[in-house]
């Protein structure tokens, strides 16, 4: 079940503290991802899994502990954020897409603008990554003529564009209507089965039976519990985390 | 009267060049409140609490004082101001066309900065986001994704400061501009016709708001492109 | 930088003139309102009626009052209307001959053009379920307008409201142009006596300024008294966010509130 251990590390956190004020968001998060991993991060709301992953594409600075993404240390040098951002790919809740700009010009916005590609090069990247979410032929409309599965499925391929080594999802589905679920888990699945490393924030456990490799239990800002997939739902160590299980699948 | 006598079409060409004037000094004090305005709305966003604090003292002084005392202080007192900043060796003449386009700028400025403030605010914080997720340059995320978006919302705004600003250009007429209102209070009264020149110069402003109206429904519609309309 | 060379003595001496000019200012205000909150009920309501010919008639005023300035209605109104001889014989020279009059008459106009854009985006930022909830529990339409439509709608439009009167109030200073003697014109008569441009000017500004905030305090107190209703503790009062004109956000859910009993009274 494990993956080998020889593969190379994509994302650690080692001793990685955050506050808020006095609020202590992070605890002493000690976290390896390796290559082609799909981790899957749940918890309570509260428990700090958001901003555990904003953290690791620096949407939020970090105060203690080290945070080295494919080797490059995470420090507020920006260059040093710069070049983790072009490793690290994020789908938000929210999808946050540009809505002045159709579905294809989100796409290729930041591939012309930070690799300095033709158009035309671009254009056909851009095309690519929309038909792989199953959504090409939709590429010259505008976010607020797509549904919500629709939109988070071009949230997806905008990050794919800039075809970084790793995506972070933040509950990529738990803004969308039930029936739109499936259509976003189902891309996210075949982005895992294409080897993608992936750290995803979510509560859709059948995705995480799935997928996953490993799974984290988050609790008031602390790693609970970490371990592989089955083990983590067959037989939960931490009581935390059984109660957390059992009330999810109920 | 006459409708062709001399006098009449000597007071027709007054009024002519009075809605130019008026039009030169709206356009001139608009167009530089909005250059201010954007600088200034931009500057106060900074965390700096001198900048601030300034940028409130501008704001609440502008906003509890009547544009007429302004165009009054800078009229009469432009020349006094000048002569004690830049020395008294040069006397300044300020024209009553210098006085209304400072004002105008000085006045408006600060609505256009609590325009562009407010967008600012409103710009869904998703946005800068992804950008930033995307590895994007803040200047190309400004330029590409936030600025584009903050015109759309500052729309309504600054239609209406548009307006608002068109309408307060004949209150230079007190501080002695032959603009179009000014115009027509002398033919006025040199005719004894009040209702006919007042009623044109009416008819200009009253135009010129409904022309505007409907250019900016046609902007909103072309930067709304792609927005969904939010139902009720 | 040397400050404006302001004669305190002078200031200190005009100060009762400049009082009596502010009143004059402070009684066109409130008179305006006054009168303003009725007509502009009036012609909203005509606004949004289904009569096309009443709609149109309604649409027209308020095209002609908010287009024309201030200024050229006042001068229609004192000096066009003076000039019709059926006026001057007339009894409606008793209204017209006044310039106090002429001003409040011209006030009211152009305000009430105004208040029918504030007026109308309070009553439809009434949410309709609401409306829809009260005919469903059998409330009278009239009633549904007067106690709950209405309630409603002043407190989503006291933004705008507030907008639009402190514009007016400092709009109101244009009357001087007419021989109304308000502060601005009292101002400009000690300048004109004593050539001194800065102290009866800034003297007049620091005197609207108190005005003005004194009605930004004034609706920050309605706005606390009306919505009482939605503090959520003791130490936390906050004002419900309403959009302005400008923004095109629709109103917070949070600003629904009839009929629910302040959260602080304790239930024994």
């Amino acid at each position: 079940m494990n993956r080998s251990s020889d593969r190379p590390i994509a994302v650690q956190l080692s001793g990685v503290d955050k506050y808020y004020g006095a609020f202590q968001a992070l605890s002493r998060i000690d976290l390896e991802v390796r290559k082609g991993e799909k981790i899957v991060i749940c918890g309570p709301s509260g428990s700090g899994k958001s901003t555990l992953i904003r953290c690791i594409n620096r949407l939020e600075p970090h105060d203690c502990g080290r945070i080295v993404v494919n080797g490059i240390e995470l420090t507020s040098d920006p260059r040093s954020i710069e070049d983790v951002r072009l490793e690290v790919g994020m789908v938000f809740q929210q999808f946050n897409l540009f809505p002045h700009l159709t579905i294809i010009e989100n796409c290729m916005l930041a591939p012309r603008l930070t690799r300095g590609r033709s158009k035309e090069a671009t254009e056909k990247l851009a095309r690519f990554y929309l038909e792989r979410v199953h959504i090409g032929d939709q590429a010259l409309k505008y976010p607020s003529q797509l549904s919500g599965g629709q939109q988070q499925r071009v949230a997806i391929a905008r990050a794919l564009c800039m075809e970084p080594p790793i995506m972070l999802f933040d509950e990529p589905t738990s803004s969308l209507d039930p029936e739109m679920i499936n259509e976003v888990l189902q891309v996210m699945e075949e982005l895992a089965n294409d080897g993608m490393t992936m750290i995803c924030v979510t509560h859709e456990m059948g995705f995480a039976r799935r997928v996953a490799n490993r799974c984290v239990f988050m609790d008031k800002g602390e790693i609970v519990e970490i371990a592989p997939t089955e083990e983590f739902f067959a037989a939960p160590r931490s009581d935390r985390l059984r109660a957390f299980i059992a009330q999810i699948l109920h | 009267m006459d409708l062709f006598s001399g006098e009449f079409t000597g007071y027709a060409r007054q009024m002519l060049y009075g809605g130019l004037v008026t039009i030169q000094l709206f356009l001139s004090g608009f167009s530089l409140a909005l250059v201010c305005g954007t600088a200034v709305g931009i500057v106060s966003l900074s965390r700096n609490a001198v900048v601030q604090g300034a940028y409130r003292v501008y704001l609440s002084i502008i906003t509890g004082v009547p544009s007429l005392l302004i165009i009054f202080l800078i009229y009469y007192g432009g020349g006094a101001m000048l002569a004690r900043v830049f020395g008294h060796s040069r006397s300044f003449d300020v024209t009553p066309f210098s006085a209304g386009v400072a004002s105008l700028t000085i006045v408006y400025s600060v609505y256009i900065a609590e325009l562009v403030r407010g967008a600012v605010r409103n710009l869904p914080r998703g946005q800068f986001e992804a950008a930033a997720a995307l590895a994007i340059r803040p200047w190309a995320a400004w330029l590409y994704i936030i600025i584009p978006q903050l015109v759309r919302l500052a729309l309504p705004g600054l239609i209406n400061i548009w307006l608002i600003v068109l309408k307060d250009t004949p209150l230079v007429s007190l501080a002695g501009l032959n603009e179009l209102v000014g115009t027509a209070k002398i033919a006025a009264g040199a005719t004894k016709k009040p209702f006919l020149f007042f009623i044109t110069a009416s008819l200009f402003f009253i135009l010129f708001s409904a022309v505007t109206l409907r250019l900016s429904a046609l902007l909103e519609r072309r930067f709304a492109r792609g927005i969904a309309e939010v139902k009720a | 930088m040397s400050g404006l060379p302001i004669d305190p003595h002078l200031a200190w001496v005009n100060l009762p003139a400049m009082g009596h000019g502010l009143l004059i200012n402070i009684i066109m205000t409130f008179l305006t309102l006054g009168i303003g909150l009725f007509t502009s009920l009036l012609v909203t309501l005509a606004r949004m009626s289904k009569n096309r010919v009443i709609s149109a008639v309604a649409g027209l005023y308020v095209v002609f009052f908010r287009g024309v300035p201030l200024l050229i209605l006042l001068y229609l109104v004192y000096y066009g209307l003076g000039q019709i001889e059926g006026v001057r014989k007339g009894p409606l020279w008793l209204i017209f001959g006044s310039a106090f009059s002429c001003a409040i008459i011209c006030l009211v106009l152009n305000h009430t053009a105004f208040m029918v854009e504030v007026v109308r985006g309070a009553l439809e930022a009434v949410p309709v379920g609401l409306i829809e909830a009260s005919r469903a529990l059998g409330i009278s339409p009239r009633h549904v307008f007067f106690r709950i439509r209405l309630p409603l709608a002043m407190r989503y439009g006291l933004k705008a409201y507030q907008n639009e009167v402190v514009m007016f109030a400092k709009g109101t200073a244009v009357v001087g142009t007419i021989t109304v003697v308000d502060l601005t014109a009292v101002a400009n008569g000690v300048f004109e006596e004593t050539y001194d441009p800065f102290t009866p000017i800034l003297t007049a500004a620091a005197l609207y300024w108190v005005f003005v905030n004194t009605v930004r305090i004034g609706f920050y107190r309605l706005d606390q008294h009306l919505n009482r209703h939605l503090i959520t503790d003791e130490m936390q009062r906050r004002s419900v966010v309403v959009p302005k004109k400008a923004e095109t956000s629709r109103p917070s859910p949070v600003a629904i509130g009839i009929a629910i009993p302040a959260v602080r009274e304790r239930v024994l």
